[in-house]
């Protein structure tokens, strides 16, 4: 039987937490992938304030590190970063040796090109998984996977939430959904085999001070002016702080195996508030608003023709895309707060405070 | 109908399959890969009709005719030999192999089983350079060549193959003999090599890391490279590559004893130089208004392929696959001819041996 352990609140921040049974104790080795990036160096931040306290990270010789040097650590933690990559086994091995728990965040590669996104989503992944296999001592596997994933074409009402159904064609929407779509396939296989248990956390749009730039669901710059194409959708957004710590309970929570869950922050901004707001506070710009009758036009018309022309222009454009992106839905983070009992402990007008600042700062520095 | 099969799932492998797709009576039969998850994925977006990973199973079960080789160079000559075993023509991408020797036995060995064989220069078939070399054929340029110039540039700080080739000391590229070199000037050199009459031209190079690299803490990579590659009598190119210029030019000048030409294959044009020159103030005048012209015949050209569904970002390949297979089909001239490649290959053989070594000038042998 798996020890266990009581998480007992110990996050500044959160709320005070229930007691709740983990599938690791807090001095057992957590491999955290991904972590000197925007989300894992929040991830890292997260597990100590919970009580974690042996803690190792994969890292790539040329990565910047410079969020993880800025993780606050208490006195009696240890945090060891293992240069390497993913796509090396060897490399996987010994980062995961002795490791608990693995908490997967790392994605690479192109938008656009399959392969590319393939290798960094799924070959990476399994090369992790095989290394979690072969330490032995692998409980958990938790996967960081993306709302990229899902497809609501169909879904009544527009909820969209864990029973959402996949992009059933993930290879004619885009590259990064499709790579992410295996990766998951891949990982509940893992899960299924038996040897260790799994939980995949798929957060919505995170954002927070580090995170540049307008998220593609509002809207796109492509053609050099910036077309608005979220009008009154609300925005999947999630707090960084808020989203690894979600990552956090959920992933290593007992009694959710090989379950699925969203992360999304409560009151919701839509996009044209949120676009208002951006540009009353960080800086002004000229936009143009197309409808989404006028946006799923476009989409459609731009695939009939990548189609037509065979590839002449790739299909970047297209209605599973749109569907994805652009099409109204909601959101919800009920099985987050019911399961797991996470809350999100900055509230989205704070969290868009902050971000908001940061980026004002970014621009006046550049 | 062509059976083929591509071995090596990467990127450039979905470029191969997308324009296979594109060219009427051929099938792709299998994909391979060493990793079985690769060639699923290339599997599953293409019509293909299986995959593996081992390359004898392929061969055995699907029986292809044509075999497209897009693996890392290190693996070009080994898979190249084995499928000339099983009877299949080879399509291999570029650099062709390691070495110019491994080049010579892979042609020797088609040629000894009457089978063809192709190197993946397809900038060689953009629509502008199809057009140069109508006009070359033409007698455009006169009697002979006289110099060439080729540019071959490449932006480190964009394409994430650079990003993953500088973050990672163990990529394939860094343990090619002539390291990044080998993987992309091919394409630049080959340019050179199509016009040369010797196939021992006189070959001095010049190559070193750049300041940007440097400062980003690497010194293995030489990614700044200047090339006089000269016949005794007959023409002289120059060859440059570099990650640092601007623009980041692919640019072609061919000056013959009559005309020059200038190829940009990255906005596709074409413009002619013309050999004489007008009198008196006319020169400053007619000349202009010439290029302007014949700027706009390229836009004109370009809008033109653009509408007839025509000029797509892979033309080249397109153009390169379906020649090499008429010619196969019909047994005729391959569309690379083998001494193009092998010159090519024995060209970039004296540069990494002189980068190697920093000596004197060598002459290729």
């Amino acid at each position: 039987m798996s020890p266990s352990n009581s998480l007992t609140g110990s996050a500044e921040s959160n709320p005070p937490l229930s007691s709740r049974k983990l599938v690791i104790a807090a001095s057992e080795r957590v491999l955290i992938t991904g972590a000197t990036g925007f989300i894992g160096s929040r991830v890292v931040q997260a597990l100590f304030r919970f009580g974690f306290r042996d803690l190792v990270c994969l890292a790539r010789s040329t990565s910047d590190r410079s969020r993880l040097d800025a993780v606050e650590r208490p006195a009696d933690a240890r945090l060891k970063v293992v240069t390497g990559n993913l796509l090396s086994p060897k490399d996987c091995a010994a980062a995961a040796a002795g490791a608990a728990a693995i908490i997967h965040l790392a994605a690479g590669g192109s938008d656009k090109s399959y392969p590319d996104a393939f290798m960094n989503c799924v070959i990476t992944t399994r090369n992790l998984l095989e290394a979690g296999l072969q330490a032995g001592c692998l409980r958990r596997f938790v996967n960081i996977s993306s709302f990229a994933v899902y497809s609501n074409r169909e879904k009544q009402g527009r909820l969209l939430d864990e029973s959402s159904p996949m992009e059933s064609r993930p290879e004619l929407r885009d590259a990064y959904c499709f790579a992410k779509i295996k990766q998951d396939e891949l990982v509940a296989d893992y899960g299924r085999r038996g040897g260790f248990s799994h939980v995949i956390v798929r957060p919505g749009s995170v954002y927070g001070p580090g995170k540049g730039g307008i998220p593609s669901r509002i809207g796109i710059d492509t053609f050099g002016l910036f077309l608005h194409l979220g009008g009154g959708n609300r925005i999947p957004f999630t707090y960084v702080d808020n989203c690894a710590e979600a990552i956090v309970l959920a992933g290593l929570s007992a009694g959710v195996e090989g379950e699925v869950f969203n992360v999304v922050d409560d009151d919701l901004p839509s996009s044209s508030k949120f676009l208002r707001l951006y540009k009353r506070r960080v800086k002004d710009f000229s936009s143009v608003y197309m409808p989404h009758w006028a946006s799923y036009i476009f989409c459609w018309a731009w695939e009939r023709y990548s189609d037509w022309s065979e590839g002449q222009l790739p299909p970047v454009f297209n209605r599973r895309r749109w569907h994805a992106l652009w099409k109204s839905s909601r959101y919800s983070n009920e099985k987050l707060k019911t399961r797991v009992g996470w809350s999100p402990t900055v509230a989205t007008p704070e969290g868009l405070d902050r971000y908001f600042e940061s980026c004002r700062k970014r621009d006046a520095l550049a | 109908m062509l059976k083929v099969a591509i071995v090596g799932c990467g990127k450039i492998a979905d470029a191969h399959a997308s324009q296979i797709q594109r060219i009427e009576a051929c099938e792709l039969v299998g994909v391979c890969d060493r990793e079985l998850l690769l060639a699923r994925q290339l599997y599953e977006r293409f019509p293909v009709k299986a995959y593996f990973n081992d390359v004898a199973q392929l061969l055995t079960e699907a029986r292809p005719d044509v075999v497209h080789i897009t693996t890392p160079p290190q693996s070009h000559f080994e898979l190249a030999m084995l499928c000339l075993e099983w009877g299949c023509h080879i399509y291999v991408e570029k650099p062709f192999t390691l070495f110019a020797e491994d080049a010579g036995k892979i042609i020797a060995r088609a040629q000894a089983k009457n089978l063809k064989v192709t190197v993946g220069h397809d900038a060689q078939f953009s629509p502008a350079t199809r057009r140069m070399r109508k006009l070359v054929a033409s007698g455009y340029l006169g009697d002979r060549v006289v110099q060439i110039e080729s540019y071959y540039c490449y932006e480190l700080g964009r394409a994430g193959y650079a990003s993953a080739l500088l973050g990672d000391k163990n990529h394939w590229v860094r343990k090619l003999p002539g390291k990044l070199l080998q993987n992309v000037i091919s394409h630049g050199v080959a340019r050179i090599a199509e016009f040369l009459s010797s196939d021992a031209p006189q070959v001095i190079a010049h190559g070193f890391t750049s300041p940007l690299l440097k400062s980003m803490g690497e010194d293995e990579l030489i990614d700044e490279l200047r090339v006089i590659i000269a016949e005794e009598e007959g023409a002289a190119g120059y060859f440059t590559f570099s990650s640092q210029m601007r623009p980041p030019l692919h640019e072609l000048r061919v000056y013959g004893t009559e005309n020059g030409l200038v190829l940009d294959p990255d906005q596709e044009t074409l413009i002619k130089i013309r050999g004489t020159r007008f009198k008196s103030y006319l020169e400053k005048f007619a000349p202009p208004a010439i290029f302007a012209g014949q700027n706009l015949h390229n836009l004109a050209s370009n809008l033109r392929a653009f509408l007839a569904n025509d000029f797509h970002m892979t033309a080249g390949m397109k153009f390169l696959i379906e020649a090499f297979y008429n010619s196969i089909r019909q047994d005729a001239p391959v569309p690379i001819p083998y001494r193009e490649i092998l010159l090519t290959a024995r060209v970039m053989d004296a540069i990494f041996a002189q980068l190697d070594r920093q000596l004197q000038p060598a002459r290729v042998e």
